[in-house]
């Protein structure tokens, strides 16, 4: 049947081609892109447009404004403060999932179970509730962190868990630890030595997978930042918000400079994880 | 095949001298404990290679095995058979140091690795589904250990390129493990673990993942390699064939028990006990009082084991399948139940007076073929019957 389909398509091309601009699901995939990208499409003219009032195109086009942004100090200020924290919260959540997943995995497999629980946690709760809750777990204590732009650094910890955690349990599965260590061990290198040289490489595709979606998804983190350190610590989503009584023009460079660095990040996870699959189907 | 030539120099062909130059390398790991070990064995070589005493392990109420007990002499081939379950893996891996022990001794020449960790052993180990590391090449993965003793650079790739010949693998050296096929990694597993010159080496059923004829070929390729270098080894399979043809001594296992130590012969032709003959062969097993008719006599044990290549059948007074041996018992009468054709051998299966028999015969010609439902008389040779304690 399917034969007696695709026949004609295959003996005249314009058939062919007409049927592949009547397909339904080209134009319901073509639509939902032009519906996602249309407001971008906008912030991106504005971006660059010189000056767009009531006239349906912008009156020119012009980088000044993404000159303008990248020049000014507080961006770049607020640029690395996110940067910083975003490294600083997947250090701690790598430093800390890294061994409670091998773990999980190679002698308490009970302790999964409950892992994949617990990394639900922190979605179950509301980011303007659970920060109520943050403020008063780290105002006092061994880890008074209020006040502080520390403070972010455990937080965000909890917003990447269930991607770290997911993928690493994920390689983990993939590769045989449990022989791969043991055979290490037998020739000649301790528990320690093996697990750096032989476990570890072999988790690195899907860590980075982890740390890219993490680390795009945190930089544009707003909430959290903003509830619990707010002004003092400048993030790039709170100098947004803080910025959007300026000029359209300028705020609109900052999202599409936002976008694309995202973007890009994403991309590479993605690449990775291409790779990853590829290497692991053959 | 294999031939001198291509054996690494180091590895001298008596277990001796291939000890001796394992000793050289500035040993294993940071194993002060193993080098001084090393030396001890040294004065202790004519001993046995590894002797086991009373091992046992327990997990929670149940033993995985007790009560080991073995010698094996140096360049020995000892393969451990048995059903899954029988604890032979374990066992195995509580000799290399992957398991702990309840109870017991390991000696290595006459050193005790009981309380050694896996990595300062000097034994090495080849695992059914290869463990190679998948981030490393072919030459690095053989290189790892050598790596870990600091071996230097020149000298380490002289030997992995000498090991790698001698598994035939050296023009796969700079492959990924995930390029190869599953003789070739079982290849590069084997090379990796005899590239540091292991005092012991260990074997965890390395053929069991592998296709039919991949298996024939390494299997005569493993037993070459491990005789041209004198290697005392310890080989894990469920398999009777790969036993029988490989072993200078088969133990067999059964629930957690050693229950035979024997040559592969003695294992097959006389299986000690009902567990033995039960597992080896394919053993018709009687009681006394079934077995009298076949015999001609009532025999003392409790149990009797026939080999269905030990039965032997005749039509109508005629001989099937050539001359009887001499010493046979009286003739039984029986109906063929059914045949089944396994290639050279035809087994059949005869119903003798409420027994079921199973008889062997050399596949010679189709004309022979009894049928179904055919009468048929059964004799036994005295010689091949086995009676077993109970």
């Amino acid at each position: 049947m399917a034969h007696a389909d695709t026949m004609p398509a295959h003996k005249s091309p314009t058939a062919a081609s007409l049927s592949a601009t009547f397909n339904p699901y080209s134009w319901v995939v073509g639509g939902v892109f032009a519906v996602l990208a249309l407001p971008l499409v906008a912030t991106l003219g504005y971006a660059l447009a010189t000056r767009w009032g009531a006239t349906l195109t912008p009156d020119g086009l012009t980088l000044a404004w993404f000159i303008e942004l990248w020049t000014t100090p507080r961006f770049l200020a607020a640029f690395a403060r996110s940067l910083f924290i975003a490294v600083g919260a997947l250090a701690l959540s790598l430093a800390l999932v890294l061994p409670v997943a091998l773990l999980a995995h190679t002698r308490y497999p009970r302790l999964d179970r409950w892992m994949n629980t617990l990394i639900l946690m922190p979605f179950a709760v509301p980011p303007v509730v659970s920060s109520v809750g943050l403020l008063q777990l780290y105002a006092g204590g061994p880890l008074a962190l209020v006040g502080t732009p520390w403070i972010l650094i455990p937080t965000y910890f909890t917003i990447v868990l269930p991607f770290m955690y997911r993928a690493i349990a994920n390689s983990l599965r993939a590769v045989d630890v449990q022989s791969l260590m043991d055979a290490a061990q037998l020739l000649g290198a301790g528990p320690v030595k093996a697990f750096f040289l032989v476990v570890l490489p072999n988790l690195r595709g899907g860590v980075q997978i982890a740390v890219f979606l993490s680390f795009s998804f945190l930089v544009g983190e707003f909430v959290f930042a903003n509830m619990l350190v707010g002004t003092r610590f400048e993030t790039l989503q709170v100098y947004l918000n803080n910025m959007r009584g300026a000029s359209g023009h300028f705020t609109s460079a900052l999202v599409i400079t936002l976008f694309v660095f995202t973007l890009i990040l994403t991309w590479l996870g993605n690449r990775q994880a291409e790779h990853t699959i590829t290497e692991a189907a053959r | 095949m294999m031939a001198a030539t291509t054996r690494p120099p180091s590895s001298a062909t008596t277990p001796k001298a291939s000890q001796a130059a394992y000793r050289q390398q500035p040993a294993i790991a940071s194993g002060a404990t193993a080098a001084s070990a090393s030396r001890h064995t040294d004065h202790a070589s004519s001993g046995n290679a590894i002797s086991l005493k009373g091992l046992a392990k327990r997990f929670g109420d149940t033993d995985v095995f007790a009560n080991i007990d073995a010698d094996i002499a140096h360049g020995e081939f000892i393969t451990l058979l048995g059903p899954s379950g029988c604890g032979k893996s374990t066992l195995l891996r509580a000799i290399a140091g992957l398991t702990s022990l309840n109870a017991g001794q390991i000696l290595v020449g006459d050193t005790d690795i009981t309380h050694l960790p896996p990595q300062r052993r000097g034994v090495g180990m080849v695992f059914q589904h290869y463990a190679l590391f998948p981030n490393m090449k072919v030459a690095d993965n053989v290189a790892f250990g050598l790596r870990m003793q600091k071996v230097p650079s020149d000298e380490r790739a002289r030997r992995v390129d000498e090991v790698l010949r001698l598994v035939e693998m050296q023009d796969q050296a700079h492959k990924f493990p995930h390029q190869l096929s599953g003789g070739q990694c079982q290849r590069v597993a084997l090379a990796r673990s005899l590239v540091v010159e292991p005092r012991v080496l260990l074997m965890d059923e390395p053929l069991s993942a592998l296709d039919a004829r991949i298996r024939k070929h390494l299997r005569d390729q493993i037993r070459e390699i491990q005789t041209s270098l004198g290697l005392t080894t310890l080989f894990v399979t469920h398999d009777q064939e790969e036993a029988m043809l490989m072993s200078d001594r088969v133990f067999l296992m059964h629930q957690g028990r050693i229950l035979q130590q024997d040559s592969a012969e003695a294992i097959y032709t006389r299986p000690r006990d009902e567990n033995a003959a039960g597992f080896m062969g394919h053993y018709c097993l009687l009681d006394a009082v079934e077995a009298a008719p076949l015999l001609g006599y009532r025999s003392k044990a409790g149990r009797v084991a026939l080999r269905p290549e030990a039965l032997y059948l005749s039509v109508a007074g005629m001989p099937l399948g050539g001359e009887h041996p001499e010493r046979v018992g009286p003739g039984v009468h029986g109906v063929v139940r059914r045949h089944r054709l396994l290639g050279n051998i035809v087994r059949y299966d005869i119903d003798c007076a409420g027994v079921s028999l199973t008889v062997d015969t050399l596949n010679r010609s189709a004309r022979t073929l009894l049928p179904q439902g055919q009468q048929v008389t059964v004799h036994v040779d005295l010689d091949e019957v086995q009676e077993l304690d109970t």
